[in-house]
């Protein structure tokens, strides 16, 4: 995997959604993954250390929802992976965040390891995708954040691997701020990827491909096949914390 | 009374570097030139003084060009702008502020707030304005029950708390949230999206074309809600601008972020049309404000929007049911009452005890005084015509 466009904002991590947009020439897919889970485990830091390659040194309440986009090469096929970073706060999920749930590709629930009750929050989460009536095909996948903070976790690997289990969900753990963590924050995003790409045929109103603005010819989507990709890297519904190298997360 | 103007040292010894009127120099207040200036501020202190206050001309000061000037005047004027009595501050509810149910989600947002401090100030000076925020905030909701915390309040508290001091800005931020900011308040958001519903109907009306290309790419108003619920403190790094916007909404209706925002987006006409007609590029170009937006020239547009199209013409589309909000349906009142207050000399007298009776007499004859009609815009050269629009405050206002 190799990341495309390494320009980065000054205070917002990730390419600049405009830019790349008005100077994508080709037509890209673009994945929409939204990002939830309670406040304060790190959704930010995560999207942004992805998406900028750096953990921000301050961050804010993230009030409504902030969208931050990476460029990526996924088996050949260029691929815009757009984060879609939403409020935690109870009050902002039940009527603002609604409105997005339409069209995700992907969902990434996310907890705190050192705060159980971010980890007990997790139900509720899923119940809301469900309120919003996600389709059940849609990949999820479980993240548990802050591993650096090792003498304060306080969800076990084993309970959490038990309730991805139930969920049919891979379960990551990883840190946003530790940058001995940087590959495995870029490999969770880039499992979702190699899912999506490989997940089914193209409808061209499924995956909106991107055009430059004002260009006569407007690029239809390839009908990509649905050719078996490489999977050896891929996590998805594995039982075990994965790396790009199918390593185990070290913390 | 003690705690007030400890409070006050306070806030002058610690931020006031950054904050001092000396430092204005990058702030889009500018008078014209130096005499303009030394008008303005007599005719702010001349408003401070007269009995009752002269709170109609106080807003229109705080509108016109530059606002308030500095915060030596914020500080003496916010609170006539609120009617609040600087020297009849409540205590301290005895009750521990951990306790509250919003308490831990206030310390994260507080901890993590950190943009919000002069960039130059200690670490320890920091902290103790951190904490001090937490208690304001915490303060504010133990002694009203009905009051939610949101994610961004503490956004606009940090602009009340480095201006006036904590025990001022409890005063203020309380009276604040149980009028201007008190639908956002609510348990759940649903008024406060109710309030958004105001934005489009608002752009529609000046620029249908670009309402338009806004609908069509299902861009919705959650670009602007930062916007709205911390009344841009959360969304503008320089702190004078900051300021100078809460003058201007401190002396206005309180859908006047609402129509600032709508003059936000107008003034981006060309951007937004010449971008792609698609909702997350739409909302990310509109959410990132930038920084030098000609803040006079929109607050100027936002107060013309308001007259062109005042919330009562809006309402049907906005789908608001007007009675419904608490913010606005109080605004009447708390409209009637903000302009009959006393210049402090006499607040300070009558908390003395140093009045007479006969004096009283006087002050309670001059608090029935017939309403006053209120230039709600400032008149200035730069204004449109349909800014001379003078309403009866109350009447028409809703
Ligand atoms: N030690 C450690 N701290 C982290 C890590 N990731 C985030 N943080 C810290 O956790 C706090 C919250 O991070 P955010 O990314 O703002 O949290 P959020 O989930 O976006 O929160 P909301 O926007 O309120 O929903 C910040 O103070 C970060 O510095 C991590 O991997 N390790
Ligand atoms: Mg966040």
């Amino acid at each position: 995997m190799e990341d495309k466009e390494e320009s980065m904002k000054k205070d917002d991590g990730g390419e600049d959604i405009l830019s790349s947009i008005e100077s994508s020439s080709k037509q890209t897919r673009i994945f929409k993954i939204i990002v939830i889970g309670d406040s304060n485990v790190g959704k930010t830091c995560l999207t942004f250390r992805f998406c900028g390659g750096k953990f921000p040194e301050k961050t804010e309440a993230t009030i409504g929802v902030d969208f931050r986009e990476k460029t990526v090469d996924v088996n050949g096929e260029t691929i815009k992976l757009q984060l879609w970073d939403t409020a935690g706060q109870e009050r902002f999920r039940k009527s603002m965040v609604q409105h997005y749930y339409r069209n995700v590709h992907a969902v990434v629930f996310v907890y705190d390891m050192t705060k159980m009750n971010t980890f007990e929050g997790m139900p509720t989460w899923i119940e809301e995708c469900e309120r919003h009536s996600l389709s059940p095909d849609i990949p999820r996948i479980l993240v548990g954040n802050k591993c650096d903070m090792n003498q304060k976790i306080s969800v076990a690997t084993s309970l959490a691997q038990k309730f991805a289990d139930a969920n049919q969900m891979p379960l990551f753990e990883t840190s946003a701020k530790d940058d001995n963590e940087v590959d495995n924050v870029s490999a969770i995003f880039m499992t979702l990827a190699h899912k999506l790409k490989s997940q089914k045929p193209m409808m061209s109103n499924d995956y909106p491909v991107l055009h430059k603005y004002g260009s006569k010819e407007m690029k239809r989507a390839k009908v990509i096949s649905i050719g078996r990709e490489p999977s050896s890297r891929s996590a998805v519904c594995s039982r075990s914390t994965a790396t790009s190298d199918g390593t185990s997360c070290s913390c | 009374m003690n705690s007030t103007r400890k409070s006050r040292t306070l806030t002058k010894k610690k931020p006031s570097d950054h904050l001092s009127p000396a430092t204005r120099g990058a702030s889009p207040c500018k008078i014209d030139g130096d005499s303009g200036r030394k008008i303005k501020l007599a005719a702010i202190h001349k408003a401070l003084l007269s009995d009752p206050v002269d709170v109609a001309t106080l807003r229109k000061l705080a509108i016109s060009h530059g606002g308030l000037l500095n915060d030596e005047l914020r500080r003496k004027a916010w609170p006539k702008l609120l009617n609040v009595n600087v020297f009849e501050i409540p205590p301290k509810p005895d009750a521990d502020v951990t306790s509250h149910r919003d308490y831990h989600q206030v310390v994260l947002d507080v901890n993590r707030s950190l943009r919000r401090f002069p960039p130059g100030m200690r670490n320890d000076q920091r902290e103790v304005l951190q904490e001090q925020l937490i208690n304001v905030i915490v303060r504010v909701l133990l002694r009203n029950k009905q009051l939610h915390y949101y994610q961004g309040y503490h956004d606009i508290c940090v602009t009340f708390l480095l201006v006036v001091g904590q025990d001022l800005a409890f005063a203020l931020i309380e009276k604040l949230s149980t009028h201007h900011l008190r639908d956002f308040m609510d348990r759940t958001m649903d008024s406060t999206k109710h309030i958004l519903n105001y934005l489009l109907p608002i752009i529609g009306k000046a620029n249908p074309e670009l309402r338009e290309f806004m609908d069509r790419s299902t861009v919705g108003t959650v670009f602007a809600l930062a916007w709205l619920i911390t009344w841009y403190g959360h969304v503008l790094s320089d702190f004078r601008s900051v300021v100078r916007l809460y003058d201007f909404f401190l002396a206005c209706h309180p859908l006047m972020p609402v129509y600032l925002a709508a003059a936000i987006v107008l003034h981006r006409e060309t951007e937004v049309l010449s971008g792609e007609c698609e909702m997350t590029y739409v909302h990310s170009l509109l959410s990132k404000i930038p920084q030098d937006l000609p803040f006079e020239n929109l607050i100027s547009r936002a107060g013309d929007l308001f007259v062109q199209y005042p919330p009562t013409a809006l309402a049907k589309e906005a789908r608001l049911q007007y009675k419904q909000s608490s913010t606005l349906s109080k605004h009447d009142e708390f409209e009637q009452t903000s302009l009959r207050q006393r210049p402090d000399t006499i607040l300070r007298q009558r908390k003395k005890g140093k009045l007479t009776t006969s004096q009283l007499k006087d002050i309670n004859k001059k608090e029935h005084s017939p309403v006053v009609k209120v230039a709600i815009w400032a008149i200035t050269a730069s204004v449109g015509a349909a800014l001379f629009a003078v309403l009866n405050t109350a009447a028409e206002w809703m």
